[in-house]
């Protein structure tokens, strides 16, 4: 089920198999709304447009943790939206059983999933980087760490459809016809939030300088004091401890089950590439680009089109642009 | 107080095969040494070692800083660097997608350094009027002769005792190589610095040092105790430029 035909329900439905919806009826009760004097159609677009938005912040969220693995550390973590999804399975447990806030549940688990990778490249790096074979063999190893994640997960947590629950799921702000629902809005926020602290941390401490500078010249960087091997670990850990806060979004605004992390990884690593590799700024262009494509295209034809039809766009982007729209170009 | 280095029997390689065969020589405190030979005879090799770059397999590089005399054969290169002691690499190594300004504040890594960042910064602007003016752009960007200030500029962030240069010539003009070894002399004085420089080029690299050795498959071949000594030294003829 791709998000983008889901994430507009008003309430997501409980612990069933969701249904996709399609986004015409939507479009339809756009059309009878209050007369405010916009045009149906304009605002039709401007709600999609809006709401294409707030998907492409969550999307960003996603992609953030493999903007740092992938486009700073050179480490190919296709694993990491399975990591999103044990996110939102740790934030429903922590939901579920105490009753706490989502977000607050996603910013507990932030040391666990932090602990989780530093461990995670400590045996990448034993197996793999530091005997210097790590393309295609580590690409397989994250391709197991993906199942492994995934059968674990059902094993523990079953193969169902899980929610949480949050005074900001169902509440819906409509501003001069303009729909905010707030499972989405308050996603988009943090998601901004969190890459913003991230960008100030990789760009104003000696760290984040060197988390940047780590997969351009290893061997300078030893020449500086850092050392790599830790310098890796560390921003290893900082990609996977965003896949708790990511984990809290997505199941906030939609259930989730522990297969669903497929569907993100084609949308993550392209808006990735597309923003430049390791480009907080691009990233974030390109999953708006690729937030608005997609709710466009479900709102215009049809919901299951618009993963095509975003990635159609995608593609010819990254031809014209083949750095990608912010990278870090000599 | 100045800072200097004593290198003795030192005996190194990669695999099975060795490229210094018991080197030995000193860097008295405050003095630009200059390292010379051709192609191969492992004069970076002997950089990498003193940076724990590189694992020697016999003898012992002591470095004596402030009156405190520390081993680096076997210690980690962060630990090294940490003592003020800081290498300009052969082919400079910059972060080519990092500006010049992020360039510069890595080289102020190391914890001894960092409250010094801002002071560095406004001294490497100041010395390089060229890194000012291009503090935003990509290091990777740059001329051949800025990278090498930018380099050096680098370096000197981490604000060393002891600055070991790995033929800053290499890919530059002949004026440029002359105004960078030139620059390396006026840093050298206004840091009270302690140098070894490596050089292929024995004109430019006698008119700034002090001293110099010759190293010939990884074994000092002759020692001169002035830029004169070596001038006139029969080796440097033959097996140096090849008259
Ligand atoms: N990483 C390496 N692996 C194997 N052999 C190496 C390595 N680096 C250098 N060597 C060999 O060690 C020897 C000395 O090399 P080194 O780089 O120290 O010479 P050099 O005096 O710096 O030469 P140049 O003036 O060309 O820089 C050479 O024969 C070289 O082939
Ligand atoms: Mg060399």
């Amino acid at each position: 089920m791709p998000i983008s035909a889901s994430f507009r329900r008003a309430i997501p439905a409980a612990s069933c198999s969701p249904a996709v919806v399609d986004k015409r009826s939507r479009g339809k009760r756009a059309w009878k709304g209050k007369p405010n004097g916009m045009d149906p159609l304009l605002e039709l677009l401007l709600n999609a447009v809006v709401a294409g938005l707030l998907l492409g912040a969550f999307y960003a969220a996603v992609a953030v943790g493999i903007a740092i693995a992938f486009g700073m550390l050179d480490i190919p973590n296709l694993a990491h939206p399975a990591f999103v999804v044990m996110g939102a399975f740790a934030v429903w447990l922590l939901n579920d059983a105490f009753g706490l806030d989502p977000i607050l549940a996603g910013i507990l688990c932030l040391p666990p999933f932090f602990l989780l990778g530093v461990l995670l490249y400590q045996a990448y790096y034993a197996c793999f980087e530091s005997r210097g074979d790590n393309a295609l063999q580590g690409l397989a190893f994250f391709f197991g760490i993906l199942f492994v994640t995934e059968v674990v997960l059902i094993l523990v947590i079953g193969a169902d459809y899980r929610t949480v629950a949050a005074p900001y799921i169902g509440p819906n702000w409509r501003i001069g016809g303009i729909d905010l629902p707030l499972r989405m809005l308050v996603p988009a926020l943090v998601s901004l939030l969190m890459i913003g602290g991230l960008h100030l941390l990789l760009t104003r401490s000696f760290i984040g300088r060197a988390i940047l500078a780590v997969s351009q010249d290893p061997l300078a960087l030893q020449l500086m004091g850092a050392s790599p091997v830790r310098t890796k670990r560390l921003a290893f850990g900082l990609s996977i401890a965003t896949a708790a806060i990511a984990g809290a979004l997505l199941i906030i605004i939609q259930p989730v089950e522990p297969s669903i992390g497929r569907e993100f990884i084609g949308r993550a690593f392209a808006v990735v590439v597309l923003g430049g590799m390791g480009s907080f700024v691009g990233m974030l262009m390109a999953a708006m680009v690729l937030g608005v494509t997609e709710s466009l295209v479900a709102t215009l034809f049809s919901p299951s089109w618009a993963p095509a039809i975003a990635f159609g766009f995608l593609l010819p982007t990254l031809a014209i642009r083949a750095g990608g729209l912010m990278g870090r170009k000599l | 107080m100045a800072s200097s280095l004593a290198i003795d029997g030192l005996e190194a390689g990669y695999g099975t095969v060795r490229v210094l065969n018991g080197l030995s020589l000193t860097v008295g405190a405050g003095e630009t040494v200059a390292l010379l030979g051709t192609n191969g005879n492992g004069k970076s090799t002997l950089m990498k070692c003193i940076m724990g770059l590189a694992v020697p397999m016999a003898g012992s590089i002591r470095a004596e800083i402030d009156g405190v005399t520390h081993e680096l054969a076997g210690a980690r290169t962060e630990d090294i660097v940490s003592l003020g002691i800081a290498l300009v690499p052969e082919g400079r190594r910059l972060f080519p997608r990092l500006s010049v300004e992020e360039n510069l504040t890595l080289g102020a890594y190391r914890p001894a350094a960092r409250a010094g960042l801002r002071r560095g910064l406004e001294y490497c602007f100041e010395a390089f009027p060229r890194l000012a003016e291009r503090r935003r752009q990509l290091a990777g960007s740059m001329s051949g002769g800025e990278q090498q200030m930018l380099a050096l500029g680098r370096a000197l962030m981490s604000e060393p005792r002891i600055l070991l240069v790995d033929e800053p010539s290499v890919g530059l003009a002949p004026l440029l190589v002359k105004r960078t070894i030139e620059k390396i002399r006026e840093l050298k004085e206004s840091r009270n610095l302690t140098v070894l420089m490596a050089e292929q080029n024995f004109v430019q690299a006698l008119s700034i040092a002090d001293r110099g050795y010759v190293i010939v498959h990884g074994e000092i071949a002759f020692t001169g105790n002035s830029a004169a000594e070596l001038n006139d030294n029969e080796l440097i003829r033959k097996f140096y430029m090849g008259l």
